[in-house]
């Protein structure tokens, strides 16, 4: 019944449903018709409607991460990842996947620097129940001392997947904590092997009621749903949390300055690891997400780094005798600071220091080179493809605006990123590159013939 | 307006009843076969090119790879850099993907440009050249990628368990090649295999909205494409060992990896594809799976494990994967090996396999979200000869299996005493994995 239902409503959806013109340039090739809901306590809710299948993504995004840890309890958050599938009061100890996946659907999460989003993918029928458990587990998570302590060995344990027997985990890690020194963004966020053994349920339980309340999450919702229907639901299951009386105040207190970094000179660092031929990381600072210049910066990296035309694959890979087996650009744009990695492989016998110099010598050659009008049309026509390609899902679409909602404080702000990106010229491209490489920058290598 | 109806005319066959069926678009273009789902979400295609043809032909391993991944590298009009620059500045992307049986060359770009694109997939199938500087460069970076396997513990235990697990069999050689076999790979080596992809069987797998079927023009005349040649199903031989344990040591591991499983003929699939598909998720498909249950959330000893039972169209694998720390990495296997007696004797309980049954069928409709994905599967059985009412039937099939069929179905696939053991990790685990079997001691290196 419920198809044939789908199919009489036809009219109304298409007229409330996000669509896609033709042949547009970057900052008209999408419109999302977007619901949104602020609640009293002040939750945000983001709702879009696609009844393309009775299915739905829904995703919370929690204002809260690696930054937001002290000493002692860092990987607190990511630990919390974990204790929320749990249990809480309602729905108790270890029913929660159970009920989940029972349905149909499923779940997970992760934890970055800024933010740590929990997400669900189910049938459209259970979106009151998964909305009665997010609501269950945000007021009262039960942080079961059994529990806390079996979900410590499962981190310790992914922690050792991820980076002790991972060089390139190692890599990013020894970046992160030499570029960040002395600033939040130092800190791992998987968290210090001392604190992951040291760190009490009580700990743990503050810091979730710090953070993890209505005020500080924004909840997006996409899929086959009836939007006034979800919004009774979204206020009914939430408006009664209480809001943190002290997030704002957590947050205020991480002022900009406290992130910027500090080294003064360029900083070399070589690290004994199990990689045969050396893996490097190189990182030159720029701007938090949002700056202006970091338009450019993003074109900037494509152009050096994306696709099999781009600079240093064709200097150090598609040559005769290849000095690296990978080479990668990215910008990567944090809510407090933002920093330009240059990455890659090196094949066997290549003098890393040589390397280094060679490359920091090509990147700013490039600023006269690279940055033509055709590179940067072809960056754009890319992330034209690529942003089609994110939103091909009700996951995608909600990743995207939980996003833009989370960094900018506004899900529109995509309309006004497009236009930047539309907007950039060979200039501000060119500009941008004498800045980056014109500042000091972390070269970190990991090799197993480093002492 | 038009491509949300389409979209939800297509959703709600596809899903309420068979005229899904209807929604899959065959066509023939001279002698190709094309599939075509329209999708008209977005103003973009995606067209796989099927090849009946696979690494199984290789007259050495990575020879099949090394000729789809060098297409790029050189036409007699174009060199190496100028296709990059002209796929990349249309922001088409080009993947590969090169399986024992069969081959499949993707390509996805806006579909205002599926005209110039396309030209220029039919001139680098037509006139590849496999430049020697290029194809030497190529191998020199992919022999440095093998010699570097040892940082990704997970990727080698993938890499030996296949190896040790199909001895002696046509399918144990490594689809991306050996060090020694990437040696002998030469252009005109790649230049006799093209020949022979041009004249395999291909089907054409098209998603878009309909203005792709503009390429048919593009295609006929420009591709070198023929069907000539079919290929010879191969017969699946007993690799030469099972029920061995094998210990790869790397160094300085604090952790292990864990591979478990064994060959499958295509006779053992036969009619159980969704049974056995039903198992494994039964096993280690999701949070809830028995294995993770076991592993994780009673005793912390990992932090995923996951099962699977796939097939091509002549031989499938089944596995268990997993990874502990060293001081537990025997109790894991033990306790993988108990939950393998306990299913296979019908010990669990009525809720776990109901709940099962719940996750698979609430779980169908997700199959349809992504139309690539739902391309691919398409492929998958046309490749081995199902019909897509399996598809369409997915819910009732698994509807109706009983307790007794999963538990014979565990038993088919996952008998103890065949089972391949992989473990990749520090050299002292060896005393306590002489426990559970004898151990034969590898070398990393020789498996690269």
């Amino acid at each position: 019944m419920k198809f044939l239902l789908s199919l009489l409503l036809l009219p109304l959806l298409i007229n409330g449903c996000s669509s896609v013109k033709k042949d547009k340039n970057l900052a008209d090739s999408i419109n999302l018709d977007v619901e949104e809901l602020k609640l009293e306590n002040g939750m945000t809710a983001l709702i879009v409607n696609n009844p393309k299948l009775p299915i739905f993504s829904l995703y919370f995004f929690y204002k809260v991460g690696g930054k937001n840890e002290v000493p002692g309890i860092t990987g607190a958050s990511h630990f919390l990842e974990h204790m929320m599938f749990k249990g809480a009061k309602k729905f108790g100890k270890n029913t929660l996947d159970f009920i989940i996946e029972g349905s149909g659907g499923s779940t997970n999460a992760y934890t970055t620097n800024d933010q740590t989003v929990y997400y669900e993918n189910l049938p459209s029928k259970e979106l009151s129940m998964i909305l009665d458990i997010e609501a269950d587990r945000m007021e009262n998570l039960a942080l079961d001392p059994d529990d806390f302590n079996k979900e410590r060995a499962v981190v310790l344990e992914e922690r050792k997947m991820r980076y002790e027997n991972s060089p390139r985990g190692q890599l990013y890690q020894e970046l992160m904590q030499n570029f960040f020194a002395g600033t939040p963004y130092g800190r791992s966020v998987i968290g210090e092997i001392p604190d992951l053994k040291s760190v009490t349920r009580e700990q743990i339980h503050a810091y979730f009621k710090k953070f993890y309340a209505p005020n500080n999450v924004t909840l997006v919702l996409v899929g086959d749903v009836k939007t006034v229907e979800a919004k009774k639901l979204i206020k009914e299951k939430f408006e009664k949390i209480p809001s943190s009386p002290t997030v704002a105040q957590e947050h205020a207190s991480l002022t900009e300055e406290q992130f910027k970094v500090t080294f003064k000179e360029s900083k070399v660092v070589k690290k004994k690891g199990e990689s045969p031929n050396p893996i490097f990381m190189m990182a030159y600072p720029t701007y938090k997400v949002g700056h202006p210049k970091g338009y450019a910066i993003d074109i900037l990296s494509s152009i050096l780094g994306s696709g099999k035309s781009s600079s240093l694959i064709n200097e150090y890979i598609l040559i005769n005798r290849p000095v690296a087996t990978s080479m990668y650009a990215a910008h990567q744009q944090l809510e407090k600071a933002g920093l330009f990695f240059i990455g890659g492989e090196l094949v066997r016998g290549v003098k890393i220091d040589d390397f280094r110099k060679d490359l920091q010598k090509k990147l700013l050659s490039y600023c006269e080179t690279e940055i033509t009008p055709r590179n940067i049309q072809k960056i754009k026509n890319n992330y034209l493809v690529d942003l089609y390609g994110g939103l091909d899902t009700n996951a995608g679409l909600a990743q995207f605006l939980g996003d833009r909602q989370l960094l900018f404080g506004d899900w529109r702000m995509y309309k006004k990123e497009l236009e930047l990106y539309e907007k950039v010229s060979v200039e501000e491209v060119k500009s941008m590159c004498l800045e980056t490489f014109g500042k000091e920058s972390v070269f970190v290598s990991v090799w197993n013939q480093h002492k | 307006m038009k491509y949300l109806l389409t979209a939800l005319l297509f959703v709600n066959t596809a899903i309420a009843n068979d005229s899904f069926l209807d929604s899959v678009n065959r066509m023939k273009w001279k002698d190709m076969d094309v599939v075509w789902i329209e999708d008209d979400k977005f103003p973009k295609f995606t067209a796989s090119i099927y090849f009946q043809d696979g690494a199984l032909n290789d007259a050495a391993p990575g020879v099949t790879q090394a000729t789809f991944d060098q297409l790029t590298s050189g036409t007699s009009k174009e060199n190496q850099r100028e296709l990059a620059e002209f796929f990349d500045f249309y922001g088409a992307s080009l993947r590969t993907s090169v399986t024992h049986e069969y081959s499949v060359f993707s390509v996805q770009a806006l579909t205002k440009d599926i005209g110039p694109v396309m030209g220029k997939v039919c001139e680098i199938f037509k006139d590849a050249q496999y430049p020697q500087n290029e194809l030497k460069s190529h191998i020199s970076r992919a022999k440095s990628g093998l010699k570097n396997l040892v940082t990704s513990h997970a990727a080698l235990a993938d890499r030996v368990y296949r190896s040790v697990s199909l001895e002696g069999t046509a399918y144990a050689a490594p689809v991306e090649g050996t060090l020694k076999s990437l040696d002998m790979i030469t252009p005109a080596l790649l230049k006799t295999r093209l020949e022979g992809l041009n004249k395999t069987r291909k089907v054409l797998y098209l998603a878009g909205p309909s203005d792709v079927k503009d390429i048919r023009n593009v295609i006929e005349k420009n591709c070198n494409w023929s069907n000539e040649t079919k290929m010879v199903p191969v017969e699946m031989k007993k690799p030469a060992q099972q029920s061995a344990l094998y210990l790869v040591e790397v160094p300085n591991a604090n952790q292990a990896q864990i591979r478990i499983g064994r060959y499958m003929t295509s006779r053992e699939f036969e009619g159980k594809h969704d049974q056995f598909q039903f198992m494994a998720s039964f096993l280690g498909g999701g949070f809830t799976s028995k294995l993770v249950q076991e592993l994780r959330v009673k005793r912390g000893l990992t932090y995923s494990a996951g099962a699977y039972v796939s097939m091509q169209r002549d031989y499938g694998r089944a596995g268990i994967m997993t990874f502990s720390k060293n001081e537990t990495t025997s109790e894991a296997i033990a306790i993988i090996r108990n939950v393998f007696s306990d299913v296979s004797a019908g010990r669990f309980e009525d809720k776990e396999f109901v709940h099962q049954k719940n996750h698979q069928i609430g779980g169908y409709a997700f199959s349809f979200e992504e139309t690539n994905a739902l391309l691919g599967q398409i492929m998958l059985y046309d490749h081995q000869n199902r019909d897509l009412a399996e598809l369409v039937n997915f819910p009732k099939t698994i509807e109706k299996l009983s307790k007794a069929e999963l538990a014979s179905s565990n038993l088919e696939v996952f008998p103890w005493d065949r089972q391949t053991i992989v473990v990749v990790g520090d050299k002292s685990l060896v005393k306590s994995l002489s426990r559970i079997r004898p151990v034969r001691i590898l070398k990393y290196e020789d498996y690269l």
